[in-house]
């Protein structure tokens, strides 16, 4: 039904997930799964790129924060950047630029890394 | 008899009238045979007494003689009707009646040799006609004549069983002309002198003669016989061959008994020679067709437990939902084609090995084994490479011959297999290869193509079996938990107010649909005090059961203390307290509170990451959206410090719409209803009741989606401030 797909790369130390299509409770997993696998391969500085993604539902909104937690604690981040103006109204609504690092570009959200001190707007589940 | 009767009824107690009913027909059809045994015992024994006067007064009366013949000819009538009662309605298996034709036929053979041979023939041979000369030879004939009489009847009834065993066109029309050509025979004997013949009789005779030969070609029933009932079937024709050749022997050859028979009864003894002749004929064809039948017998037989197997297993798949009964009943009918070897079922489940998704490992569970156990079969089948694995590669049935030269047992000793041959065939359903079934036999070359066609067909029939009990199962689980949900949507809807609040200056009305039976959607209303109404919608993030269980959670927190915080933003920190330490970290609860006071119109709003409030004034539309995130989301002074309050007073006619995203969100094909439609609809909505508003909003989505259901959970409020009262400074209760 709903096309959800993620393609994932590697640029200077950091990991970026392009995500694309429906992001909701069936397509949920796929990105865990994403988000598992990097963990796992201790990869914490992590920018989901969300350029193609045209939809995402509060179950996939509660990926984001179903990880945030253990990427902040091992000095990680996970930042967002090139949402659609509507993609961006959902997070928005929700709160979620309080809490995270949204950011109009993926090489901006990359360089946030590399700068040594992150800006981290908000301390996500204290 | 009685009380058999009496002891049955009390037993089974059947339904009165049924069991009169039975019981009448009992009751005539017995005295049905009384009266036909009394009548032909009596027409008998007068025939006898009538003979013996004869003999005493020697007078010679034709008119007596008649009478006599007459009598003796209604007696076996009446006889053969007797028999007709005594077997009707019931079929016996040809067997048994070759089997007790070899006793009757025994019998008569014994007495005619021992009375050939031990008794002189005591009669007076003149112009054709049979005078007997002493009491004894009247006594003689009498027992000979009733004897071979009543064999003749028995028999004709035995035959005509046989004959029509298995009808066709034309079998029971060849009869019918036997038995009318044997009758014309007779009468022909009855206008004749005992002794006398001529050419119709001989034509008679013969014509009759002819036509038990066609009758004798009617012996399809030893087709179903099995291999030792053919065996045995083969012996006895061959002893009533033999018994009706000396049968017939004497009957022609022997003058005690041919005149003994002739005087008895002329008509009776044409009868009993052409009885005897048929029967000779017919068993000399049975044996000889039986002879030819012998060697195909056991592929025969073979073919019939196939076909019956089939048709069990058959009638298995409809009726058996027992997985274990199910796969039981399927390898011991395999293990009946096996001749001595073994079977079993292996069920096969996939399971995906590693990341990649190609990667798959199949895990072979044994579910049914006959005359093997689990170890030879590990023994047999190696974890990798072996049979299975080209089966599960090729989903093709599979046969090897010779297992000792096949690679794919090298394994196995050589001269150490304990089988020869073996048939793997695959268990295929829809969803792919489900299992395997397996046959050895002891030899190699063991099994034929018939063999591994029915083992293939056992293998697809299992397969749709096994298909059906698992699906029947899910049906069941699947019919259980609607039950489940049903009843949790009923309580859910408990969890929504039951009623409006009615509030003097506050028209509300509002709806809240699940996409599914339970959903996460809440609204609910709060009286702080007198004057003040609190209103609340929230929407639990995901959906379903686990954003229902939390949506409970919100109202128990809502009912809890909503009215110890006088100001939204107050109450929606604490609910963030109060929820956070329970709440799965990837969950969260979006809500909207406000407050209206109703002496002032004051609207007080708060928004945990909540869609925004539409509030529609006379001259002004716009989204209210104090900032805030959602419960859940963090804890402490972020949130805290995010969250803000926002008022507004309100103006007589003003209108504000609270929902969740099923109403934004609701959509047609990549559209979505939006923001900007709900706001255009709010513009129009002047003049009207909340309700009216309500339904005109939800009428729209439900034109702009169409024939989509809606994906979300839906909830639409309505408030409409209808101005400070000047009476409704007080809530009434």
């Amino acid at each position: 039904m709903s096309e959800f797909n993620i393609s994932q790369r590697e640029t200077k130390d950091v990991n970026v997930l392009e995500i694309k299509g429906y992001l909701d409770a069936h397509t949920a997993p796929k990105l865990e799964d994403a988000f598992q696998g990097l963990l796992k391969s201790s990869k914490y500085k992590i920018v989901v790129n969300c350029k193609d993604l045209s939809y995402i539902s509060s179950a996939g909104l509660g990926v984001f924060m179903a990880f945030v937690e253990d990427v902040r604690k091992n000095k990680g981040d996970i930042k967002l950047s090139n949402m659609s103006p509507k993609v961006f109204n959902i997070f928005d609504l929700l709160g979620f630029p309080l809490l995270y690092d949204i950011l109009a570009d993926e090489s901006e959200a990359i360089n946030r890394f590399l700068d040594s001190k992150p800006i981290i707007p908000g301390n996500a589940k204290k | 008899m009685k009380n058999i009767r009496g002891s049955d009824k009390d037993k089974v107690g059947f339904p009165l009238v049924r069991e009169t009913s039975s019981r009448r027909q009992d009751r005539t059809s017995r005295i049905r045979r009384v009266v036909l045994a009394m009548g032909s015992i009596v027409l008998v024994l007068a025939v006898f007494i009538i003979d013996v006067i004869r003999k005493a007064v020697d007078v010679e009366s034709s008119g007596l003689g008649l009478l006599r013949d007459v009598l003796l000819l209604l007696g076996f009538i009446l006889l053969w009707f007797l028999l007709e009662q005594l077997t009707r309605g019931k079929r016996f298996p040809p067997l048994r009646i070759l089997g007790m034709l070899l006793i009757a036929t025994g019998i008569v053979v014994i007495l005619s040799v021992v009375l050939a041979t031990g008794v002189s023939d005591n009669f007076d041979v003149k112009n054709n006609d049979l005078l007997p000369l002493g009491f004894d030879a009247l006594f003689v004939a009498f027992l000979l004549g009733l004897s071979l009489a009543f064999f003749a009847a028995v028999v004709m009834r035995s035959l005509r069983e046989l004959v029509l065993f298995k009808r066709r066109k034309h079998s029971r029309r060849n009869l019918v002309a036997f038995f009318v050509l044997l009758t014309a025979t007779g009468i022909v004997a009855f206008w004749l002198k005992p002794l006398e013949e001529n050419t119709l009789m001989s034509i008679l005779f013969f014509c009759t003669l002819g036509l038990a030969v066609m009758n004798s070609f009617r012996l399809s029933w030893i087709i179903y016989l099995t291999k030792r009932e053919k065996v045995i079937t083969l012996v006895y024709s061959f002893f009533l061959f033999v018994a009706f050749v000396i049968l017939n022997v004497l009957l022609n050859n022997n003058t005690l008994i041919s005149h003994s028979l002739l005087y008895f009864s002329d008509i009776l003894a044409k009868i009993t020679v052409l009885a005897c002749l048929f029967g000779n004929i017919y068993f000399g064809m049975t044996f000889v067709s039986t002879l030819f039948h012998l060697p195909t017998a056991e592929a025969f037989d073979r073919k019939t437990t196939e076909v019956a197997s089939l048709h069990n297993l058959g009638r298995l798949v409809t009726q058996v939902f027992d997985f274990h009964d199910l796969v039981e009943t399927v390898t011991s009918m395999t293990l009946q084609i096996c001749e001595g070897g073994s079977t079993w079922l292996e069920l096969i489940h996939s399971e995906s090995v590693g990341t990649a998704p190609d990667a798959k490992a199949y895990i072979a569970e044994v579910v049914a084994m006959k005359n093997i156990s689990l170890e030879e079969i590990e023994k047999l089948m190696l974890p990798a490479g072996d049979v299975r694995d080209d089966v599960i590669k090729t989903r093709e049935m599979l046969s090897i011959d010779d297992v000792e030269q096949d690679r794919r047992f090298a394994h196995v000793k050589k001269g150490g297999a304990t089988i020869g041959s073996l048939v793997a065939a695959p268990l295929v359903s829809r969803n792919g290869l489900i299992g395997i079934l397996y046959a050895t036999k002891k030899m190699s070359y063991g099994f034929f193509k018939d063999d591994v066609d029915v083992i293939t067909a056992f293998a697809d029939q299992a397969s749709i079996a096994i298909e059906n009990s698992r699906l029947i199962k899910k049906s069941i689980e699947r019919e259980r938990l609607m039950r489940e949900m049903t009843l949790a949507q009923e309580m859910q809807k408990k969890l929504l107010p039951q009623s409006l609040p009615s509030v003097y200056g506050i028209d509300v009305d509002a709806i809240s649909t699940p996409a599914f039976e339970v959903g996460g959607d809440y609204y609910d209303f709060v009286q702080l005090d007198d004057r003040r109404l609190g209103i609340v919608v929230g929407d639990v993030s995901g959906k379903g059961v686990s954003a229902a269980f939390y949506m409970s959670e919100v109202k128990g927190i809502f009912q809890a203390i909503s009215r110890l915080h006088n100001s939204p933003r107050e109450f929606i920190i604490h609910a963030n307290e109060a929820l956070s330490s329970s709440i799965d970290k990837h969950s969260f609860v979006s809500l909207i509170y406000a407050v209206i006071d109703t002496s002032s119109g004051l609207l007080t709003l708060s928004r945990a990451g909540h869609c925004p409030m539409l509030h529609v004034s006379k001259n002004k539309v716009r989204y209210l959206r104090p900032g805030g995130m959602g419960l859940g989301m963090s804890r402490g002074t972020v949130f805290a410090n995010a969250m803000q309050e926002e008022s507004i007073t309100l103006a007589a006619g003003d209108v504000c719409i609270f929902y969740t995203d099923g109403v934004t969100e609701a959509r047609r094909g990549d559209d979505e209803y939006g923001y900007d439609r709900l706001l255009e609809r709010g513009k129009a909505s002047a003049g009207k009741s909340a309700s009216q508003i309500k339904e005109e909003v939800l009428e729209e989505i439900k034109s702009y989606t169409g024939d989509h259901p809606n994906h979300d959970d839906l909830t639409l409020l309505v408030v409409k401030w209808m101005g400070p009262h000047a009476a409704a400074q007080k809530v009434p209760s």
